[in-house]
């Protein structure tokens, strides 16, 4: 019995034993990441496409960073506090943290970011920061004050949307021009070391990071594989341990996840809450008249969208706002697939087959941005085509796409936007009046006209008061559900595929466009 | 004497059709629908007038017409390709980083098509109305009724995703080698695309062996030869091949020119980084200063090429030349 | 090898696929039996029973795509060379016939069109144009020109000196009516046999715009079938190899039918300069 209890003993202490050091990170290794295409630069801010982000956000941070629920982490900031008027936020930034090239980190790198960098160069967060004005109470802290309250102040303060440059690099300079954008300084876990174009960009370990211990992993490297096939070949391969978002096709990233070595989420995109719809020019008929859109959602199978086209990495959008948003409404008009309710508005609307079975026929400009947007537009078209809508597609390249969407030349065009982590900062800009802006794109482009929604979206920014904006975004979201104001489809989840071995990549919102500090590389064996 | 002054008679002709060809791409670029500056902008998620016109500024997209167009072809003429307004690099920088993979693709399966062309094209004339005769001209006229990309995805499918030998995408590993072992890498890598490429090509040269060697056995002089009792070996060591050499050259001139520019197709299929690629992928992201760069620099090969081809004519057979 | 024994058979087989080819794309409609965009059977199914050469990633008949791509195919392959026929005719023939600076001035010009790296200017054109049937078929037809403009040219000046057509001149004829009505009809043989290649020629170049995305998206062609399955082209071979197969089929017996009409119209001897990469 003796020896039987002692063997117990053994085993569980073991095995404790073991499973702890299986979990406890461990420093060193080198991460090989998949990164295309080629990003013009990598300083967050100057530059915005998806591939800039990924090795930027390892060199630079932000004052806060934001959990899977977009809750407010401290980061560059340790604290803050919000008045009660929400006209003054103060921040206490960290004290012991040092830019790459040694020079200490202070509130006039706050200052110069907020003040003179993001309202300069950051097309979406320079509307943001041009409501408030920065100032350095001591060198560890700052004051943002606004004439107006804005809720979404709080939820900006991401490194993508606002990274913090350092000021003794960049003030007096054009920005776009500084030479330190080639071999960028930041404060991050991890340092720039070298940019070889046309094969990789290299970070290393930054040894003085402000977190005690951290960061693990050595280095990472960020590879240019221009074929998704390869790509989906070198993770599978185990020769990356990292490919993201568009790196791989979606259905390869549905494979590769089920493989025993590798696992995938999409979570980690809840700063960008990415929705696809449909949206057409209301200014024209049948598209004004909302029975139409109405029916144009009805028609379309949109379970079979998710699943066949893209592969199960998407959740059918019931409205403007992301599920994930803790002001999501779920209470608002169903539109479940179904033929018949389509036909009824159709014939209710007035618009009767005529003798070979068509009601109206209309073009359709689809997204230029891979087989898995063509495929959409093909089943849109034949889902259409039975309710006896004849689409005809449209094709065009990226430059175009942009140019017909601005102009607002289309009749029904498919897109997708990411309605970010405030619907005053991603969501409003489709729908309200004041922002149809022609020549401009992700703005009011479908020309949809409602008072009631304007003043809806006016209050809810303007106040801080969470509640009443729950209220508000409630009730916006079930009369633009109602109106059918664009033809929602799907929201986008962008699948991570990482190596098992590869721990920490997606920690909260910012996902794998976190900085990696907490990332660690188990050891082979 | 003579070459020199064919050379300056041919050199401005040249000049302008290169003048010609840059006015025209130019124009038609100029003519597409779609802007550049809203591209960038459109990846950013912005939508900021005053950001895309700083864009437009910054990279020189807001002057008038012809004003771009004289300072286009002045640069052109100092060999000035501009700068891609994607990548922020020269252009001249990205062409000569990707014309040696075109260039070690292309001129590869040029030899390769020429070698097995000839050898086959002479195998065939050899047992004239034979056979093999009929055997090797219904290969190679299978062999030119092929797609280019449909024989790439074939290969593709048996010898690597079927049977694993070679490796399907790309110049070299993902996290390429070093030395010696970097060299073995891409040999390795080149094999398939190499060898469709050369498959679709291989036909012109079994033609051209063929009627050569035909008109070579024909000759009185190789009949004297034989009966001076020189072995059919040496007959065709010495005359065939050098009467096959004449066209073969001729032909691979001209054809490379055009190899280079025709690599579109074939560098996708393999992802190959090459010069093909890269003038696609501008041409959708509306890189002007690229896919421009890139026109003129296959415009240019194709009238080297020819010019070589010529002289090299006139040094092999002093007959040729008016 | 061009014995006219062999040279009958290659006119039967030849001519005999590409007429049955012809026939299945003038019938589509009626033959294919399913409608090729519709969304129907389970997706990335292998050929087998219910669908007899498989479906696509959406679950649509390769069958019916194959079937209706003939259609696409051969259209645009003969339009596109009617179209090039057409320019390089006419100027072939006018810069044979007048000669002098109208001659110097076309042969510049289609020396011009042969030094420009023929597909990318294609690529270039449908892209400027907008991917659609109109801008394919021109961006084929400018690039497929230059070697028939040559053809007739020489043609025409060897013509223009005989004596039936001195005869034409003195009983007062215009110009436009000896072109047309004395010459070309006897300029036209060889040109018909350079004119079917360039068929063949026409159909690989736009199954390679296809195949590039440069397509059409409301008609369905066997080179975009084989593009738009690239991503599944690992585990569906079915949807890369048939299609592609097809055109091989096609363009092989455009060929067989140009080398059964004739020596002038040998194929080999030309190189593939023309348009197909």
């Amino acid at each position: 019995m003796k020896r039987l209890l002692q063997h117990l003993l053994v085993l569980v202490l073991g095995s404790w034993l073991v499973f702890s050091w299986a979990q406890t990170p461990v420093r060193g290794g080198t991460v090989q990441s998949t990164l295309w295409p080629e990003p013009p630069g990598i300083v967050p801010g100057l530059f915005l496409q998806s591939p800039a982000l990924l090795p930027g956000t390892k060199i630079f941070e932000s004052l806060l960073t934001y959990d899977f629920n977009l809750t407010p982490q401290p980061m560059l900031a340790e604290s803050w506090t919000v008045a009660p008027d929400g006209l003054k936020y103060t921040f206490k930034l960290r004290r012991n943290v040092k830019w790459h090239d040694g020079k200490p980190f202070t509130a006039d790198d706050v200052l110069f970011t907020f003040g003179e960098f993001l309202v300069d160069v950051h097309p979406r967060s320079k509307a943001v920061f041009q409501r408030t004005k920065v100032t350095k109470i001591d060198d560890f802290t700052v004051e943002f004050t606004l004439e107006k309250p804005f809720a979404p102040l709080i939820r900006s303060f991401d490194t993508i949307g606002a990274p913090v440059l350092p000021a003794h690099i960049y003030r007096g300079t054009d920005f776009r021009k500084n030479p330190a954008n080639a071999t960028p300084v930041g404060t991050g876990p991890f340092k720039f070391k070298e940019w070889k174009r046309g094969e990789y960009i290299h970070l290393t370990r930054n040894a003085d990071y402000w977190r005690p211990g951290l960061p693990y992993l050595d280095e990472i490297y960020y590879r240019f594989i221009p074929d998704a096939a390869s790509r989906a070949l070198g993770i599978e391969s185990g020769q990356f341990q990292i490919a993201t978002q568009n790196d791989l096709e979606l259905r390869d990233a549905a494979r590769l996840a089920k493989l025993p070595a590798l696992e995938g989420t999409a979570k980690g995109w809840e700063w960008g809450s990415p929705i696809a719809w449909i949206q057409m020019n209301v200014r024209q008929a049948p598209f004004n008249d909302r029975r139409f859109r109405q029916a144009v959602m009805h028609a379309l199978d949109r379970n079979q969208v998710r699943d066949t086209i893209f592969s199960g990495f998407a959740k059918v959008a019931t409205g403007p706002i992301h599920s994930s948003s803790p002001y999501y409404e779920p209470g608002v008009r169903q539109y479940e697939f179904s033929v018949a309710k389509a036909e009824a508005l159709l014939d209710e609307m007035g618009l009767k087959r005529d003798a070979s079975g068509v009601r109206a026929k209309v073009k359709l400009l689809g997204l230029p941005y891979g087989e898995v947007w063509n495929r959409a537009a093909e089943s849109t078209r034949q889902a259409l085509r039975r309710v006896g809508i004849e689409v005809v597609l449209e094709s065009t390249d990226a430059a175009g796409w942009v140019d017909r969407l601005k102009n607002w030349e289309f009749e029904m065009i498919m897109t997708f936007l990411t309605t970010l982590s405030d619907p005053a900062l991603g969501v409003s800009r489709t729908f309200i009046t004041e922002n149809q802006r022609k020549g401009v794109p992700f703005t009011n482009e479908s020309g949809y006209s409602n008072p009631r929604v304007d003043a809806l979206f006016a209050e809810a920014a303007a106040t801080i008061d969470e509640a009443r904006r729950k209220q508000l975004y409630s009730e916006v979201q079930k009369v633009l559900v109602d109106d059918a104001a664009v033809v929602w489809l799907v929201e986008l989840q962008w699948p991570t595929v990482t190596n098992r071995r590869l721990r920490n990549a997606v920690i909260n919102g910012m996902g794998p466009n976190g900085n990696f500090a907490e990332a660690w590389l188990e050891r082979a064996r | 004497m003579r070459l020199l002054a064919a050379f300056a008679s041919w050199l401005p002709r040249a000049l302008l059709t290169l003048a010609a060809i840059g006015l025209l791409n130019f124009t038609l670029i100029r003519l597409a629908p779609g802007d550049p500056a809203a591209v960038i902008a459109g990846e950013s998620g912005a939508a900021d007038a005053a950001f895309i016109d700083r864009i437009r500024s910054d990279y020189g997209l807001d002057k008038p017409m012809p004003v771009q167009v004289a300072h286009y072809l002045g640069r052109l003429a100092r060999l000035d390709l501009g700068v891609s307004y994607r990548s922020n690099l020269p252009v001249w920088q990205l062409i000569t980083q990707r014309l040696p993979a075109t260039l070690l693709l292309t001129v590869t399966a040029l030899l390769v098509a020429i070698a097995i062309g000839t050898t086959l094209g002479i195998a065939s004339a050899r047992s004239r109305g034979g056979w093999l005769d009929v055997a090797i001209g219904s290969f190679a006229m299978l062999c030119y009724a092929m797609p280019v990309f449909w024989v790439g995805l074939v290969l593709v499918l048996v010898f690597s995703v079927g049977l694993g030998w070679f490796p399907a995408f790309g110049m070299a590993s993902m996290i390429p080698k070093q030395g010696t072992a970097h060299l073995i890498d891409v040999a390795h890598q080149l094999v398939l695309p190499a060898l469709t490429l050369s498959l679709l090509h291989l036909a012109v040269y079994v033609r051209l062996s063929r009627s050569s060697t035909l008109e070579v056995l024909d000759r009185d002089f190789v009949r004297t030869a034989q009966a001076k009792g020189l072995t059919d070996g040496q007959v065709m060591r010495g005359h065939v091949l050098r009467n096959a050499l004449l066209p073969t050259v001729t032909m691979a001139g001209l054809q490379i020119g055009h190899l280079v520019g025709g690599a579109v197709v074939i560098e996708t299929v393999f992802a190959w980084p090459g010069i093909g690629r890269l003038a696609f992928d501008a041409l959708l992201q509306r890189d002007y200063a690229v896919i421009l760069g890139v026109f003129f620099v296959c415009s240019v090969m194709v009238v080297l090429a020819n010019l070589v081809t010529d002289v090299v004519l006139r040094l092999v057979d002093p007959r040729i030349g008016r | 090898m061009s014995t006219s024994n062999s040279r009958n058979w290659r006119l039967w087989i030849g001519g005999g696929t590409l007429a049955a080819i012809a026939l299945v794309a003038l019938l589509a409609p009626w033959i294919a039996p399913h409608d090729p965009w519709e969304l129907l059977g389970p997706p990335l199914e292998p050929p087998g029973q219910a669908f007899l050469l498989g479906t696509d990633m959406l679950g649509r008949d390769l069958l019916s795509g194959l079937i209706h791509g003939a259609r696409v195919s051969l259209l645009i392959g003969l339009t596109s060379s009617l179209c090039a026929l057409l320019i390089g005719v006419t100027v072939g023939a006018l810069a044979g016939y007048f000669g002098g600076t109208a001659d110097r001035v076309a042969v510049r010009f289609t020396e011009f069109f042969q030094v420009i790296p023929a597909f990318l200017f294609a690529i270039l054109l449908v892209a400027i144009m907008l991917p659609g049937l109109k801008s394919v078929i021109v961006a084929i037809a400018l690039v497929t020109w230059p070697p028939v403009a040559r053809l007739v040219r020489s043609e025409f000046m060897t013509l223009r000196s005989r004596e039936f057509v001195e005869a034409a001149r003195s009983l007062g004829l215009g110009h436009r009516q000896i072109i047309v009505r004395e010459i070309l009809p006897n300029a036209l043989p060889p040109v018909i046999a350079v004119g079917s290649l360039m068929v063949a020629t026409a159909i690989l170049t736009e199954s390679s715009l296809s195949f590039l995305g440069l397509a059409d998206p409301n008609l369905i062609s066997w080179g975009y079938i084989i593009g738009s399955s690239r991503p599944v082209f690992r585990e569906a071979w079915w949807l890369s190899v048939l299609p592609g197969l097809c055109l091989f089929v096609t363009v092989l017996s455009i060929n067989l039918l140009a080398d059964g009409l004739g020596d002038e119209g040998n194929p080999l001897l030309r190189s593939r300069r023309g348009g197909a990469p």
